[in-house]
């Protein structure tokens, strides 16, 4: 039976969500839509004649696939301890008491810091001329800004991961704190009832439940970083090249035919989002409990 | 009684206290410490290696509010924020109560639509959407980039409704209905008095939302239409670190304090520790 | 909606095709052409002038919003509004604009040079030619190789001249008290001074990567006249040759650059580099005067010759307010415009004029005009200037400059 026998046969309710979805979809579709086009050269600046070609020559240019490997490198440390953070303010402050509530504030305040804001003060913390080189200078750690380890425009995009975790880990750790609030609760004290030791209970009760329901945050902190471009502009080496770089590099490129290039790439930042968000999908249908 | 919050005996008390000490001292530097550098920064007239502080103090950027760029951005970002907010929540709302209807494939699929604006990378979401408005005449206005920070904040919102409509109970809609009350007491009457808590919060995300967009206003605004983050992004990309704190503190503690307020309303108004 | 953007994008490519018949602008201008001046001005009375330039240094903003705006409001009833915008956005946004159908654009006014007039003109972005009717036109310094080409590219009154700017090194007095003076002797310093030079990737790197270029080329002269595909061939082997057996030397081993020339000024006036590097000679005037530059810092012209060039006005074929933005161009010619514009303490940017064409109390006036000690003496900067080439050497040298440096 064909989907739209199927949809004209199911209820209203479900036509009014897919038809919710659908609005909810478009304007990305929109934009993968024309991202498309411009790659095919019909159309943006530098569009020439139709054809793959385009495709072709930025998909084998080695620029986009390292660009592409620092792009997951540097999301994946900056998930990683950003994670780390999160899981280690809720696990070890979870108490009602107000050294556990300002904690929990605390590590929530980052929250609202733009990616911007965020990546200039990385530049002013963590550059080798930074606060913490200063700091290091006048206790007589260092002579000079060059001893200091390079963590701007640096290889492996460190500060940016750094930074980036710092600010990734607040929204990570609202999620968290709540997991531990309410999830979890009631199966513990479930389990201390029947006896079960604290050390006991964290490995194989908390901890399964913490990082289930983490999982789908983080997925998107994942992509949130990997599609980043001001902190990005502000950290990150000049080569490789991260894929946001990248596609403005492409974008204000003198030679106009080249142009249509950030957008091919765009198409690639595109496709991980997508997959990212299926997979965001995926684990959260497998592991949410109170989904019908 | 005891099994509740003897759940927090891990880890054990003794090397516990310490590590959480020391994390609490490194919370309270990572977290203060940058906001207290950006005051610095925004008050210092030379600021250069090796100096810990600066050696010359101005407070030149501050008293410029009014007449240079930040204090129209501000305005400008506000003002787009909160419509987006309330906007967005609007919209949001009867969305994500659709989704939160669906079930099986269906849901999963309405679900990935309502994350997909959220996630896509925002260069390339604007780039689409900016040909889109052009065409319609909203490219380079306010309105066009109202339009396209809703983007993100109605999926976002929408995710968000479809948590709350979750969790709710839809036999009280049921019930409401079999007592005689038309759709429209329902709403004013029965659901929205219980949405009261998940609105506001909606309307909250919705203004962080736009509040923190950079990438959709500098394409689709086409430059012209000024928010505070393409403000600051300038002046960091131009040097000028002072001005660049300033409006970087601009951007920063109005959320924080609005955030903070709503957790102290919240934790006045629920029972489990927030 | 992938085929709703592919038809807004296919009727975007038909009209290109057509030309720029539909442009409001366009059509504007050539009908102004045909009036007297009066006309213009009366024409332009009382209307917005919208002006796409770089906002990103408060001196330049605050002599456009705080001494230019306030005079065209009261003397020509003109509301002049300033958004950002850098060359190759302009380009990118007037191309989505015109592939959206828009006739009518956002900008009227736009400030442009080399390779975004290049594109600009290739694509019929702009609207002209208009500048050779300006009164204030008579006053430019026409004969000058600088001004008169713009990047080897005849003008051809489609983009008005604005200002003129050098290119100079930048360095700290305090910590090298002799710096070099000539390619060779930084190589020289270079050398001694492992992981203190560097140079951006943005356009003032590339602008110096082309000082290298001419010098290493034998001078100028030899890479006038177009693009010469062997003759850029061999001198970019040399300008190799020269960079990678520095590179080892460079900040950082020479395998990252800072992005652009502001992460410059904080890495140089931070100590973590000597020299800095500026498009505009002057700029250390204004840097160290808002606190960015350490007050020591100095001016460097290389003896082997730097870079002038000038920067120009264009107005957009799509503009909505050509006449407007035309007397907005002649006001910035106008000898109290650029007289205020090269006073140290505003933007200290060159000016256009021929000092000897300008009315006796003006050229006066220049005679007098103070000077910073930090500036380059007059004669020096003529002596060394040498004029830009062909923006096609630009864009190769930028892109085989990076995909030597980055594996490619």
């Amino acid at each position: 039976m064909s989907i739209f026998m199927r949809l004209r046969r199911g209820s209203d309710a479900d036509l009014m969500g897919l038809g919710a979805g659908l609005v909810l979809a478009t304007p990305v579709l929109v934009g993968i839509g024309y991202a498309a086009a411009a790659s095919l050269g019909v159309a943006g600046p530098g569009a020439s004649e139709a054809g793959v070609e385009r495709i072709e020559r930025v998909l084998t240019e080695s620029a986009t696939w390292r660009g592409l490997g620092l792009t997951l490198w540097v999301a994946a440390l900056a998930t990683a301890l950003a994670t780390a953070g999160a899981v280690l303010v809720a696990v070890l402050f979870r108490g009602v008491g107000w050294l556990d509530r300002v904690a929990r504030g605390l590590a929530v305040l980052p929250l609202p810091v733009p990616h911007l804001v965020a990546g200039a003060l990385g530049v002013w913390v963590l550059g080798q001329s930074g606060e913490i080189s200063r700091v290091l200078a006048a206790v007589g750690a260092v002579r000079m800004p060059a001893e200091v380890p390079a963590l701007v425009y640096d290889r492996w995009g460190l500060g940016l991961a750094l930074t980036m975790a710092w600010k990734e880990s607040a929204f990570l750790a609202v999620i968290a704190t709540a997991l531990l609030a309410t999830r979890s609760l009631d199966v513990e004290e479930a389990a201390r009832t029947l006896g079960a030791g604290p050390v006991h209970t964290f490995v194989r009760i908390t901890w399964p439940i913490l990082w289930r329901g983490l999982l789908p945050a983080v997925i998107a902190v994942f992509v949130f970083v990997a599609g980043s471009y001001e902190a990005a502009m502000l950290l990150a080496p000049s080569d490789p090249l991260l894929l946001p770089l990248l596609v403005a590099d492409r974008a204000s490129d003198p030679d106009l035919g080249r142009r249509g290039d950030a957008y091919v790439v765009s198409l690639l930042l595109l496709g991980i989002a997508v997959l990212a968000v299926v997979a965001h999908e995926w684990t959260r249908a497998r592991w949410e409990p109170l989904d019908p | 009684m005891t099994g509740s919050r003897a759940a927090t005996a891990f880890p054990p008390p003794g090397p516990g206290r310490v590590v959480r000490g020391v994390l609490l001292v490194v919370l309270v530097a990572t977290s203060l410490g940058p906001l207290v550098l950006l005051a610095i920064w925004s008050i210092s007239g030379r600021w250069l290696y090796p100096s810990l502080l600066p050696t010359e103090y101005s407070a030149a950027s501050w008293r410029a509010l009014g007449t240079e760029s930040l204090g129209p951005a501000l305005v400008t970002s506000g003002a787009l924020a909160v419509v987006a907010g309330l906007v967005g929540c609007m919209l949001a709302l009867p969305l994500g109560r659709a989704l939160a209807r669906l079930r099986g494939w269906r849901r999963h699929v309405g679900a990935v639509a309502a994350f997909l604006p959220v996630a896509a990378p925002p260069l390339a979401l604007g780039t689409g959407l900016q040909v889109v408005l052009l065409s319609v005449g909203l490219g380079g206005t306010a309105t066009g980039v109202l339009l396209a920070h809703l983007v993100p904040a109605v999926g976002y919102l929408s995710l968000f409704f479809l948590g709350t409509f979750t969790l709710f109970d839809a036999r009280v809609e049921a019930e409401a209905r079999t007592l005689g009350a038309t759709p429209w007491q329902m709403w004013r009457h029965v659901l929205l008095p219980m949405l009261r808590g998940p609105i506001a919060e909606a309307v909250a995300l919705g203004f962080l939302i736009s509040w923190g967009q950079f990438a959709l206003t500098l394409v689709v605004g086409g430059g012209a239409v000024r928010a505070l983050p393409l403000e600051v992004f300038s002046l960091v990309r131009a040097g000028q670190d002072r001005a660049a704190a300033v409006g970087a503190l601009l951007l920063v503690v109005p959320p924080v304090v609005g955030l903070a307020a709503l957790r102290w309303a919240a934790r006045r108004t629920t029972v489990a520790p927030a | 909606m992938v085929l709703m953007a592919a038809v807004t994008a296919c009727g975007g490519r038909e009209s290109r095709e057509t030309g720029a018949n539909g442009d409001r602008g366009q059509a504007t201008v050539e009908a102004l052409a045909r009036l007297p001046w009066d006309s213009v001005l009366g024409r332009a009375r009382g209307t917005e002038v919208v002006w796409r330039m770089w906002r990103g240094d408060p001196s330049i903003n605050a002599y456009v919003d705080g001494w230019v705006a306030p005079r065209l409001r009261d003397r020509y009833g003109i509301t002049l509004r300033a958004v950002e915008g850098q060359g190759p956005e302009i380009v990118n946004q007037l191309v989505v604009e015109r592939e959206a159908g828009r006739h009518t654009g956002t900008a009227s006014l736009l400030w442009i040079n080399g390779e975004t007039f290049s594109n600009l003109r290739r694509e019929q972005l702009l609207a002209g030619p208009w500048a050779g009717r300006l009164p204030n036109a008579a006053y430019v310094d026409s004969a000058s190789p600088i001004v008169s080409r713009d990047f080897e590219q005849d003008p051809a009154g489609f983009e008005s001249p604005w200002g003129r700017v050098q290119f100079a090194l930048i360095y700290d007095s305090a910590r090298t008290p002799v710096p070099p003076r000539s390619l060779t002797e930084l190589a020289a310093w270079i050398r001694a001074h492992p992981g203190r030079f560097t140079h951006d990737q943005g356009f003032t790197g590339i602008t110096f990567l082309k000082v290298v270029l001419y010098a290493r080329a034998g001078g100028v002269t030899r890479l006038q006249g177009g693009f010469d595909s062997t003759r850029y061939a061999a001198a970019r082997r040399d300008v190799f040759a020269w960079l990678d057996s520095l590179r080892p030397f460079f900040w950082r081993d020479g395998a990252t650059y800072p992005p652009d020339v502001a992460a410059m000024h904080r890495l140089f006036a931070n100590r973590e580099i000597d020299f800095s590097m500026s498009n505009n000679q002057n700029e250390v005037v204004t840097k160290v005067r808002q606190g960015i530059l350490p007050p020591t810092s100095r001016a460097l012209l290389l003896t082997d010759g730097t870079i002038a060039n000038t920067h120009y006005l264009g107005i957009s074929a799509n503009a909505p307010n050509s006449a407007g933005a035309m007397v907005v161009a002649d006001f910035l010619l106008s000898p109290e415009a650029q007289l205020e514009k090269r006073k140290p303490d505003a933007w200290a940017d060159g000016m256009v004029l021929d000092a000897t064409r300008l009315p006796d109390e003006w050229r006066a006036r220049f005679a007098a005009m103070e000077t910073d000690p930090r500036q380059v003496p007059r004669d020096s900067l003529a002596k060394y200037a040498r004029p830009e080439i062909s923006p096609r050497y630009h864009a190769r040298l930028a892109a085989d400059w990076r995909a030597h440096v980055r594996a490619r």
